[in-house]
């Protein structure tokens, strides 16, 4: 009853509870993975335009040398994850599915490894303007998955300003734990990327927003947070898709982002807790993002637990690590909510992965989809109180437009929580991301 | 087990494209997935589902009937056993059933009243599945798609809605129409506008009234058979009919003069559709629906919410001439069929509006129209079908309404901020 009077005054209506499964690698550690002997970079793993190349095969590269630069301001560089050779620049399938212009690096398998590139900067001494430079400089995108350019979040619209940063540490998906991890062994350089952003923002709120399954996570924070740095760590219910950002806002805040807008419309930037964690860490060096946490589980896993591992990393390389158990399984890139199976054994770990998923048949087995019968489990279910119901049957008969204009399909963000109470099994989510992909090639070839 | 799995994998190629019974293959299928567990896997996100799906929630409804089943049995065969004259035997071949077990016709023995019910049971639900499964398979076959679960739910439910003394042939043209207009020709399962068992027993309703309402059709035993003075009219339609409604009190002397208690009336020992005279079944398939979630809770307090204000509303009035307007609403639920239409039919997710807040409003509505049927109306003493099947055309109204609301609303509250 109580949870209920609080959910009631705090939080975000709808969601849902999946099973948590993040007991199989919640207390285990971060460990480095070796090396690969060749990695893929795509050039583009961002939103945005892609990275342009600066190196030409047969080119020796040494760890953290900048490989591409970016393509205006909605773009980021890319580093090399490993000391070794351009093999070529040539197409390799990424987790988002299409094929992407990728530098394939070939390690030199007896290098040390050292990072030679960057060089120690002031940040205190940098203006805003110089900060936003700098964060571009480092590559780093939003790690929690929408690989969003982060210096981009640093300047809001025009007119538009932010008095709160919210800081994402919820981690709703299940089976993961980067973030967890992440937050209970480097606390501090969470803190330290907080401080960043804020001068560059000149925010003067700052709230963490943790999950309470995290509480471990939250006392660890606690533990580091002194009074001058002004920050307050709030924990908010385990409820799926908490960590979306429209989401955690509303439950934060109890700010609703309009229809299709941003999070600065109503004053607030939220930055996942690794983000700034690498700012934190590579910002005062000058240095490139060339790694990132990664949790390697499900049941179909020997050894499940959270990797440090080098961008560019092919799939094949991690899981040759980890173990991968007999009998059929398939293969998510990311979360079992969110993530998209791989298409290749090649595919890279790129900037926004969080995870890489194992499931055996059994889990995920389920039966092909029925006629809906209007039970409306997924109008309770969807988070941003869409229709999708009947967006479903819109979609089937391809009325795009009716999708987008009168039952605001592009403010769907395709948690998936409509998939997953769906009685009938219908793949309502995949039907919307298509649907959303018809409409801006539509768009695109209007303009 | 093993042997059947082989069996049915040997027929397999026969029912793939370009086999000899391609176009039987939905049978195939229904066979497949009745028997066996269906092995496909998702094949994009999510890739973890709710452990709720269709054929649960179907299962779950099937669960919640059996008490009212079983007090259909009992109680058909009770107003029958109670109803026969000394001596007297049922008709034909039931008669002779009967006569061969030797369980006698008893009404105080409950065993003897259950398998007495059971005969007219049987046969009804027989007919409705073989029937309305038969114009099912035919869609299924001919629009290739799979046999749906849909109607295992539809076929349960209508027998219990049907007067034990219904002609069969009946039940199977009804069933046929029900399922064939009252879905199919919508697109099947989902896309249907009316309750397709409602549908079936609203055709029966305008096409053979003389089998549906009245007097004579509420008891399993022919008119030859009964006991002298036997009455056999529901309760409802005794009140409406009662000599003299400007009594005081003139709806307790007709329940007094069918000798019927309140409680009689909650467990379901009254004349009336087999399955729907027991207000206490209802309440036990109601507390199942609304824990498992699969029905909505929402449009049952709204229906309660509806008839109560209804029925508070015309006993202030009151009536000289009408004697149902003054039954308070402790005899408006156990009466007719308005618990076990509220229960099963009002919540039947696809006619039904799907918004949380619709739903209140469409059970709401739901309720006030029994009543309001039921009292005002003279020629149908009992309205739950019409006002289900009148609130079924205005669920997807409701529905948008409810949505635009909530967008008026957030937009408000924002704009406050």
């Amino acid at each position: 009853m109580l949870t209920l009077l609080n959910g009631w005054r705090k939080g975000f209506s709808h969601g849902l509870h999946p099973p948590e499964h993040k007991e199989l690698t919640a207390d285990k550690a971060v460990i480095r993975l070796p090396f690969p002997d060749v990695v893929y970079v795509p050039l583009s793993q961002h939103t945005g335009a892609p990275a342009t190349a600066i190196v030409r095969p047969g080119q020796e590269v040494v760890r953290g040398e900048p490989i591409a630069t970016s393509a205006g301001f909605v773009s980021v560089p890319m580093h090399a994850p490993i000391t070794g050779r351009v093999r070529e620049i040539a197409d390799i399938p990424t987790p988002r599915g299409q094929l992407v212009p990728s530098v394939i690096i070939e390690g030199y398998p007896s290098a040390d490894q050292a990072i030679l590139y960057g060089a120690p900067q002031d940040i205190d001494a940098m203006t805003p303007d110089e900060l936003i430079a700098a964060v571009q400089e480092t590559g780093v995108v939003g790690l929690g998955g929408a690989a969003f350019p982060t210096h981009v979040k640093l300047k809001p619209p025009e007119g538009k300003s932010v008095d709160t940063i919210i800081v994402n540490g919820c981690e709703c998906e299940p089976y993961l734990t980067t973030d967890h991890r992440l937050m209970v062994e480097q606390p501090e350089a969470v803190l330290k990327g907080l401080a960043v952003i804020r001068k560059a923002l000149d925010a003067e709120r700052a709230i963490i927003g943790i999950e309470a399954n995290k509480a471990e996570a939250a006392e660890a924070l606690n533990k580091v947070i002194q009074a001058a740095d002004r920050v307050e760590v709030c924990v908010v219910e385990t409820k799926y898709p908490q960590g979306a950002e429209k989401m955690l806002i509303k439950s934060l805040l109890n700010r609703e982002v309009p229809a299709g807008g941003l999070p600065a419309d109503v004053g607030a930037a939220v930055f996942n807790v690794a983000t700034l964690a690498q700012i934190g860490e590579l910002l005062p060096k000058n240095q490139g993002l060339i790694e990132r946490i990664i949790t390697v589980t499900g049941d179909g896993i020997e050894k499940p637990g959270n990797y440090l591992v080098a961008l560019g990393s092919p799939i094949r390389h991690v899981l040759d690590y980890v173990g991968l158990k007999k009998g059929k399984s398939r293969v998510i890139f990311g979360g079992p909510m969110m993530g998209a199976t791989i298409a290749s054994w090649d595919t890279p770990i790129t900037k926004g992965v969080s995870g890489i998923l194992v499931l055996s048949r059994g889990e995920e087995e389920s039966a092909a989809a029925r006629p809906c019968i209007k039970c409306g489990a997924c109008l309770q279910a969807c988070p941003i109180h869409l229709n999708p119901c009947f967006l479903g049957q819109l979609a089937r008969v391809r009325e795009y437009e009716r999708m987008v204009d009168s039952f605001h399909l592009m403010d769907c963000f395709e948690c998936g929580c409509c998939t997953y109470v769906c009685p009938a099994n219908i793949p309502l989510v995949q039907q919307f991301r298509v649907s959303k992909q018809i409409i801006r090639e539509q768009k695109a070839a209007a303009s | 087990m093993k042997f059947l799995r082989k069996l049915h994998d040997k027929a397999e190629p026969l029912f793939h494209k370009g086999g000899k019974l391609e176009r039987l293959y939905p049978l195939y299928e229904a066979h497949d997935t009745l028997a066996f567990t269906p092995g496909e896997v998702t094949h994009g996100a999510s890739h973890v589902r709710d452990a709720l799906d269709l054929k649960r929630m179907m299962v779950t409804v099937v669960f919640a009937l059996v008490p009212c089943i079983l007090v259909a049995m009992y109680n058909t065969g009770f107003q029958a056993n109670a109803a026969l004259a000394e001596g007297m035997s049922a008709d034909g071949i039931r008669g002779w059933i009967i006569d061969v077990i030797g369980i006698g016709y008893s009404a105080a023995n409950p065993l003897a009243c259950l398998f007495h019910g059971a005969l007219y049971y049987f046969p009804v639900l027989l007919v409705t599945f073989v029937a309305g499964g038969l114009i099912e398979v035919l869609f299924a076959v001919v629009r290739r798609h799979e046999i749906n679960e849909g109607f295992l739910v539809t076929g349960m439910l209508f027998p219990l809605i049907l007067p034990p003394a219904i002609p069969l042939w009946q039940v199977g043209l009804a069933i046929m129409f029900g399922t064939l207009v009252g879905k199919e020709i919508f697109g099947g399962t989902g896309m249907n506008i009316f309750n397709p068992a409602l549908t079936a027993r609203a055709f029966l309703f305008f096409a053979y009234p003389a089998q549906i309402s009245g007097e004579k059709v509420w008891t399993a035993v022919t008119a030859a058979n009964q006991v002298d003075g036997f009455s056999g009219a529901t309760a409802l339609g005794s009140i409406a009919g009662v000599a003299d409604p400007s009594a005081a009190d003139a709806w307790k002397n007709a329940l007094m003069g069918m000798d019927i208690t309140w409680l009689d009336a909650f467990l379901g020992k009254i004349p009336g559709s087999m399955g729907e005279t027991s207000a206490l079944a209802c309440l036990l398939g109601a507390v199942l629906l609304i824990i498992t979630g699969v029905g909505s809770w929402r449009v049952i307090l709204g229906g309660v919410l509806g008839s109560f204000v209804v029925t508070l509303l015309f006993n202030a009035v009151g009536s000289e001439t009408n004697a149902l307007m003054n039954v308070p609403f402790q005899w408006q639920m156990v009466l007719g069929g308005w618990a076990f239409g509220l229960v099963f039919m009002a919540t039947d997710p696809v006619s039904s509006a799907y918004t949380n807040r619709g739903r209140l409003i469409y059970g709401f509505f739901i309720g006030v129209f029994a009543i309001l049927i039921r009292v005002v109306n003279p020629a149908f003493p009992e309205g739950m079908m019409l006002a289900i099947l009148f609130m079924n055309m205005f669920a997807p109204l409701i529905n948008s309404m409810a949505i635009r609301s909530n967008i008026k609303r957030r937009l408000a509250k924002n704009e406050a901020v």
